[in-house]
């Protein structure tokens, strides 16, 4: 039987055909977004072949050329020969790629453009060595041999394990360093400026009295003690990270020496097995999130960003779900039903539209500036004029997020408490309860969830923000973590960094930026992963409330 | 495991059955035997009393002046065709009124000869005194044991032995012990709808009101358990007054002692039951009675 267009229009498949297509879409753009950032973030991980080749230069010359390709082209034959390359007659176009050579601190730079087609005999040569380190970029070349106090202890084919071992050593040796610098005398300057604080006070309340001082000039000469024993140590320990170096041969042929206290890691990419490049793609991703970042961000972990985001998020949710739970309560259930209440709810949801630089612009003029001084003033004059709240900080940042996402809390709770059904607050009240007691024992147990999808709406928009968080507190890098072992453990009025920020910064501020490229995807990616992850947890909260008050079902 | 369950189950639901059957049996035979003694308002202790009540809507008024008495530990049900006021009569002796915007009153009601719409009563000792049930069951999404001690913790009992005390007796007066005492700290969520409104009723009884408002209460269940709040209405009477808004007119027959015809915010008569149903004296309540409109 011929169905005609009209019935079959009628029945509606072509709704069905169009809902589902767009719901394809949808699903496609998603999952292809991931995929990008996954691929080219995750695969910035993964060990390289190191590729040595005789480039021949414009004027016919050959020159040796070490490095990873990172990227390849196809490049209009007539767009090289505008910018003045010799383009051999009736090619279209020509590929084109771009090689990290590394060794900024011999070639300038670490990236060079080169033509495929005058790349003559690329070899992939196991000796060749990738260097990390701490200053510099990346190293490409050969190890010629070890040095131990400026004398040669190894050269040629033993050079190499013994190179690993001293490597090992050196690394131990930092974290030690590490560990003094960082903990112990960050914690004894920390002290310091607490005293020196304390002393400043006494001095503007009148009470600088001798006993005073002596206790904390006492205290003072202790943590001087203190000082002295971890100064000494570190001087040992950096005379002793210094006693190693190696010595490499770059590809212009020049021999370097390098000493092992900027050397993160040495391997060999050419003669490594699959199993030895899992190994590393796995140890490389986590240093990547485990570890501070170095070299301006361009290399190393993004730890301090991580756990600055979860922090933030985690405050601004403890700020924002109280205030607009009250918030909501009065208005659904307290306020007068009127033209005022409208006006207020209507006020509140297009809140949620304002943009959220705006939000940033009022959260430094407002908070900042005005209660931030304030609170200076007030109770933190010793510290003056250098401000304490005064300036952008974690405190601040969370505060304004918390306002920024006020009005979805609010308006998610109050859709929970509307749906609510009226027989069981009746029910509560007919056995005396007051209108506060059902509130407090019926309504909002079971409004809850309603509140935690407020809440998870407010992570996931306050997680991604990032342009009022460059006013009032996100740095490029913070020197500590704003939450740590030194008293009053949070630190409120601490700047701190943030992946969003990270992303930014890293991306767009870099002086490499080919070289943060595929960082800035890596990032993004975690940034994706560290919401989903709040979300998730929140979801999960979410879902064991539903369960355990799932009348609302009836 | 879950079948032997189910199978005990099955026997509990079914032994009632039986049981209510033959009650429901003794129900009729009781209204009956009822019509012999003379059950007269004049010889009732009054638990309520009703004088000169109006309530608006907003301008619209929905009660026009009712007078009544309902007789203490009797159960008086109100019957009438849909929207002739029995409910919202029934919610003004609780003041579940004061919750509707617009709501006004005009008149008293009186409990135990105290105005209960004068200035300066409090309305939740008032309904702790007035306790109500509702048309659908609406147990709180809390366990058995917490749904029943709701009243008393609001009161701020807190101690484990009376809770617990209480908890058993509030659930033996509503018939419902035996089937949930091994499951008290199951979810009220999972009973039955029959079980969920005896569950209302235990909450209610837990916290020992004088008066219970009883509004369709069998009105969303099956038939079985229908019987069983009805057989529950008669042992409650014994220590409770119970006014019993219903639309079912055998019912109100088979449960009350008095009953109050209401026609659009109107009382239209009012008196025993036995009375009312068999020997009407207004042509209005013989016209809905047997079903004449309605």
């Amino acid at each position: 039987m011929r169905v005609s267009l009209k019935t079959w229009f009628n029945k509606g498949d072509p709704w069905i055909w169009i809902n589902a297509g767009a719901v394809s879409i949808s699903l496609v753009m998603v999952f292809g977004l991931l995929l990008l950032i996954g691929v080219r973030g995750l695969a910035h991980f993964w060990p390289h072949s190191l590729m040595e080749t005789d480039y021949l230069g414009e004027n016919d010359k050959t020159t040796l050329l070490i490095g990873e390709i990172v990227e390849t082209e196809e490049v209009p034959a007539e767009q090289l020969h505008a910018a003045g390359v010799q383009v051999p007659p009736g090619v279209d176009y020509m590929r084109r790629d771009l090689i990290k050579t590394g060794n900024r601190d011999v070639l300038g730079s670490d990236f060079r453009w080169v033509l495929a087609d005058r790349m003559r005999d690329v070899r992939y040569p196991k000796e060749l060595m990738t260097l990390e380190r701490r200053e510099w970029g990346n190293f490409y070349g050969y190890l010629v041999s070890v040095k131990e106090d400026g004398s040669v202890v190894a050269s040629g084919s033993g050079a190499w394990d013994e190179l690993q071992s001293r490597i090992d050593r050196a690394l131990s040796l930092h974290d030690r360093i590490y560990d003094i610098e960082k903990q112990q005398i960050g914690k004894v300057n920390y002290t310091l400026e607490r005293l020196r604080l304390k002393e400043r006070r006494l001095e503007l309340d009148g009470r600088k009295t001798p006993e005073a001082m002596a206790e904390i000039e006492a205290e003072r000469a202790e943590q001087h003690a203190t000082y002295e024993v971890l100064q000494k140590d570190l001087n040992e320990l950096y005379q002793e990270i210094k006693r190693d170096a190696l010595v490499a041969r770059a590809m212009n042929g020049k021999e370097l020496e390098i000493p092992l206290s900027k050397v993160v890691r040495a391997f060999q990419p050419n003669q490594m097995g699959l199993g030895d490049k899992i190994g590393f793609y796995f140890a490389k991703i986590w240093e990547f999130i485990s570890d501070d970042p170095r070299e301006a961000n361009t290399e190393g972990g993004i730890f301090p960003a991580i756990y600055g985001t979860v922090l933030m998020v985690v405050i601004m949710s403890v700020l924002v779900t109280p205030l607009g739970v009250i918030a909501a309560v009065y208005l659904r259930e307290y306020a007068h039903q009127g033209a005022l209440t409208r006006i207020i709810r209507i006020a509140v949801n297009n809140l949620a539209g304002v943009p959220s630089i705006v939000y940033g612009v009022f959260g430094l003029g407002f908070f900042i500036y005005f209660i931030g001084s304030g609170i200076d003033e007030h109770f933190f004059p010793e510290a003056l004029p250098s401000p304490t709240f005064g300036a952008p900080g974690l405190l601040w940042a969370s505060i304004t997020l918390a306002i920024l996402t006020l009005p979805v809390v609010i308006v998610a709770t109050e859709e929970g408490l509307a749906r609510i059904p009226r027989s069981i607050r009746e029910g509560s009240l007919a056995l005396g309860a007051t209108k506060a007691e059902t509130l407090w024992r019926v309504v909002l147990p079971m409004a809850s969830p309603a509140m935690m999808t407020g809440v998870i709406l407010a992570i996931a928009r306050a997680a991604g923000e990032v342009a009022p968080l460059m006013l009032v507190g996100v740095v490029k890098l913070a020197p500590s973590l704003p939450l740590d072992g030194n008293y009053p453990y949070l630190h409120l009025d601490q700047k701190f960094m943030h992946l969003g920020f990270h992303i930014y910064d890293v991306g767009f501020q870099s002086p490499n930026v080919e070289a943060a490229r595929p960082l800035v995807y890596a990032t993004a990616l975690l940034l994706v992963a560290v919401i989903a992850l709040l979300n998730l947890s929140a979801v999960a909260i979410r879902n064991r409330l539903r369960e355990k008050y799932k009348a609302l079902e009836m | 495991m879950s079948e032997t369950m189910t199978n005990q189950n099955v026997v509990n639901d079914e032994q009632p059955f039986n049981e209510s059957k033959h009650r429901s049996h003794g129900i009729d035979i009781s209204a009956i035997e009822r019509s012999m003694e003379d059950l007269s308002i004049d010889n009732e202790t009054i638990a309520l009393e009703v004088n000169k009540l109006k309530l608006f809507y907003g301008e619209k008024e929905a009660l026009h002046g009712i007078d009544m008495r309902i007789p203490q530990k009797r159960v008086t049900a109100f019957i009438g065709p849909s929207g002739c006021g029995k409910s919202t009569l029934l919610r003004c002796f609780n003041r579940m009124n004061d919750l509707v915007d617009g709501c006004r009153i005009d008149g008293q009601i009186l409990l135990e000869k105290e105005d209960i719409y004068r200035k300066g009563v409090d309305v939740a000792e008032l309904r702790r005194r007035v306790g109500m049930v509702f048309q659908k069951p609406n147990p709180f999404p809390k366990t058995i044991y917490e749904n029943v001690a709701y009243g008393l913790r609001i009161q701020g009992i807190n101690k484990k032995r009376i809770l617990d005390e209480t908890v058993e007796w509030a659930l033996k007066s509503a018939a419902l012990w035996d089937e949930v005492k091994d499951r008290l700290n199951d979810s009220a969520l999972g009973l039955s709808g029959g079980q969920q409104q005896r569950l209302v009723i235990a909450r209610t009884v837990a916290v020992k009101p004088e008066v219970l408002l009883l509004d369709e209460p069998a009105s969303a269940l099956d038939p079985l358990s229908t019987l069983k709040i009805e057989e529950l209405i008669h042992e409650l009477k014994n220590d409770y007054t119970i006014v019993i808004v219903t639309h079912n007119m055998q019912q109100a027959a088979r449960v009350s002692d008095y009953t109050a015809f209401m026609y659009m915010g109107d009382l239209i008569e009012f008196g025993s039951t036995n009375q009312l149903f068999t020997n009407p004296s207004c042509k209005q309540t013989e016209d809905y009675i047997t079903g004449r409109y309605g």
